[in-house]
């Protein structure tokens, strides 16, 4: 039984096919990696998932569960979550705030209930901040509840939306060059963090990543994208001794160059 | 004594107008150049029933109100799916176009030599009460789901949604809050002037609601309110400078956006933990 199911996704922009006929599956409780060259279609495949550009053919199925053609928010609360590859953190929220927004969805409380200060409202009010504090623990982030988001570090800002995209309680996650920007220690503890957050949950994982350091030591499976297009896919073992994805990273061995 | 509570009865109504362009300003990041259509809204629908159909005050009130969501709703729905500079625009013109209906519905709404012989009802404990009932519900409103979610949305709309936020579905509600709101306010500054005329209402009314947020403190409701009192209350005080009052009252304004951008208050909020830290600090 496949958690997700991708079936031949595509979307131009103009005369561009950024995503041409991509298909893929993601198994329960997997941790899967998707890399190519720069301008391969990666992000766009993961705004194709979740729904900010709308598919021009193909279907997404998550659980059984058809999103294709969802608004954006339906297709998060349906179990898609996801971080940014340019850091989008909530301005003017705090920390804590910031998890909790993506906690609220799920908190049933009208407002009416805001209105009159009722009992419901401060008693689910109170489970989504603890829910936060504890998604916040997870990610090593114990102790920035109160400050400002934009002040953090970068790499502190990158846990704060691995936070976030826990709060929303997905199926899938889907992480978008979530080790952009850290330093080789600081990789290494993400990978590692990574690995507890996968054990801790049942969900499975979607990474895009240029680092091959965390692609290689975490995913079980790799999907190759090349001009839009699926190139290869495999084991990482399988993946490294593939020929098409050397000449795709690396160029032909060049008859060209050796006059 | 007189003047002075004049002088706070209205400020106090256009306090609870201010608190509506908070929530769709200030929290939510639209900005709407139409509100005070809504206080024209509440205040010649309330009038006209209790003067020309002899509805009681609290039925007359209600149906303002009532209209005012209405309003809204004919506003909202298709503008909440625009960029945000379009919402601009679109309140703007239907601000205009109230004041428009107003000028030219002559037999009903007296045209622009405005409805009078309305029975002054408002007090200023009455008024007093309204704000502090208003206020209540905007701070519970912004320490709830639906004020983060409006906070985020105004930072990022996209990783709003993807947070599972309907940002349509909060951008109207937060609204028709305001609109609710504002009518209300209408049917309180009828009953208190006696007089209406539709010039009263224009988007000049709508732009100082947002200046005064602005001047507070974008996310600040402290900022709201105090700089609704002191920019309301500002020239009557500068009445001894005659003609000079509203250059005087523009470059007040202007100093503090050039020296703190993010206004008076910026994010701050006054809260009894505030206060205790203050005074810890202090010691």
């Amino acid at each position: 039984m496949s958690s997700l199911e991708v079936r031949g996704i595509s979307k131009s922009f103009g005369g561009v096919k950024a995503i041409d006929d991509f298909s893929f599956d993601v198994g329960q409780h997997a941790i899967v990696g998707i890399i190519g060259p720069n301008g391969a279609g990666k992000t766009t495949a993961f705004n194709l998932l979740t729904g900010v550009y709308a598919l021009d053919a193909g279907r997404v199925i998550l659980d059984g569960k058809e999103l294709t053609g969802l608004p954006q928010h339906e297709i998060a609360r349906a179990g898609m979550g996801r971080t940014f590859q340019n850091i989008r953190v909530f301005r003017g929220l705090n920390v804590l705030e910031n998890v909790m927004t993506a906690a609220d969805p799920y908190s049933d409380y009208n407002l009416l209930d805001v209105c009159f200060y009722s009992s419901r409202k401060r008693s689910r009010e109170q489970a989504v901040r603890e829910l936060s504090r504890n998604y916040l623990k997870i990610v090593g982030l114990e102790g920035c509840e109160e400050e400002r988001p934009e002040s953090l570090p970068y790499g502190l800002q990158r846990k704060l939306e691995l936070a976030r995209a826990l709060a929303t309680n997905p199926k899938v996650l889907l992480l978008d060059e979530p080790a952009a920007g850290l330093n080789p220690s600081e990789v290494r503890a993400f990978i590692d963090l990574i690995r507890t957050i996968h054990s801790q949950f049942e969900f499975s994982i979607i990474i895009i990543e240029h680092r091959l350091e965390v692609i290689m030591s975490l995913s079980s499976k790799i999907f190759v994208l090349n001009f839009g297009k699926l190139l290869a896919s495999g084991t990482p073992a399988e993946i490294v001794s593939n020929k098409a994805v050397t000449v795709a990273y690396l160029g032909e061995e060049d008859t060209a160059c050796s006059i | 004594m007189e003047y002075l509570a004049s002088t706070l009865t209205f400020t106090g109504i256009s306090l609870i107008g201010v608190l509506g362009a908070y929530l769709v300003t200030g929290l939510t990041g639209l900005f709407s150049f139409g509100q005070a259509a809504f206080l024209a809204v509440g205040a010649y629908v309330s009038a006209i029933l209790f003067k020309n159909f002899g509805l009681p005050l609290p039925v007359a009130a209600v149906a303002a109100m009532i209209t005012g969501l209405i309003a809204g709703v004919i506003v909202g729905v298709p503008t909440v799916r625009l960029r945000r500079d379009y919402i601009s625009l679109v309140t703007f013109g239907f601000g205009e176009a109230i004041i428009a209906v107003l000028n030219n519905s002559t037999s009903i709404t007296g045209g622009a030599t405005g409805l009078s012989g309305v029975p002054q009802y408002t007090t200023f404990p009455l008024v007093l009460v309204s704000v502090l009932v208003c206020l209540a519900i905007v701070i519970s409103y912004k320490n709830s789901k639906y004020g983060r979610q409006c906070l985020a949305l105004r930072s990022d709309e996209l990783a709003a949604r993807s947070m599972g936020i309907n940002v349509e579905r909060l951008k109207l509600m937060t609204f028709l809050m305001a609109s609710v709101m504002t009518s209300f306010a209408g049917v309180l500054f009828v009953f208190y002037t006696t007089y209406v005329e539709p010039g009263a209402f224009g988007w000049v009314v709508s732009a100082e609601w947002t200046i005064i947020v602005f001047v507070g403190g974008i996310n600040s409701l402290t900022g709201a309110v105090v700089a609704t009192v002191l920019l309301t209350g500002l020239p009557e005080f500068l009445r001894f400078a005659s003609e000079w009052r509203i250059a005087i009252y523009c470059i007040i304004v202007l100093l503090i956006l050039n020296f703190r951008p993010s206004g008076m208050f910026g994010q701050y909020e006054i809260s009894l933990r505030s206060i205790k830290q203050l005074f810890g600090k202090g010691a």
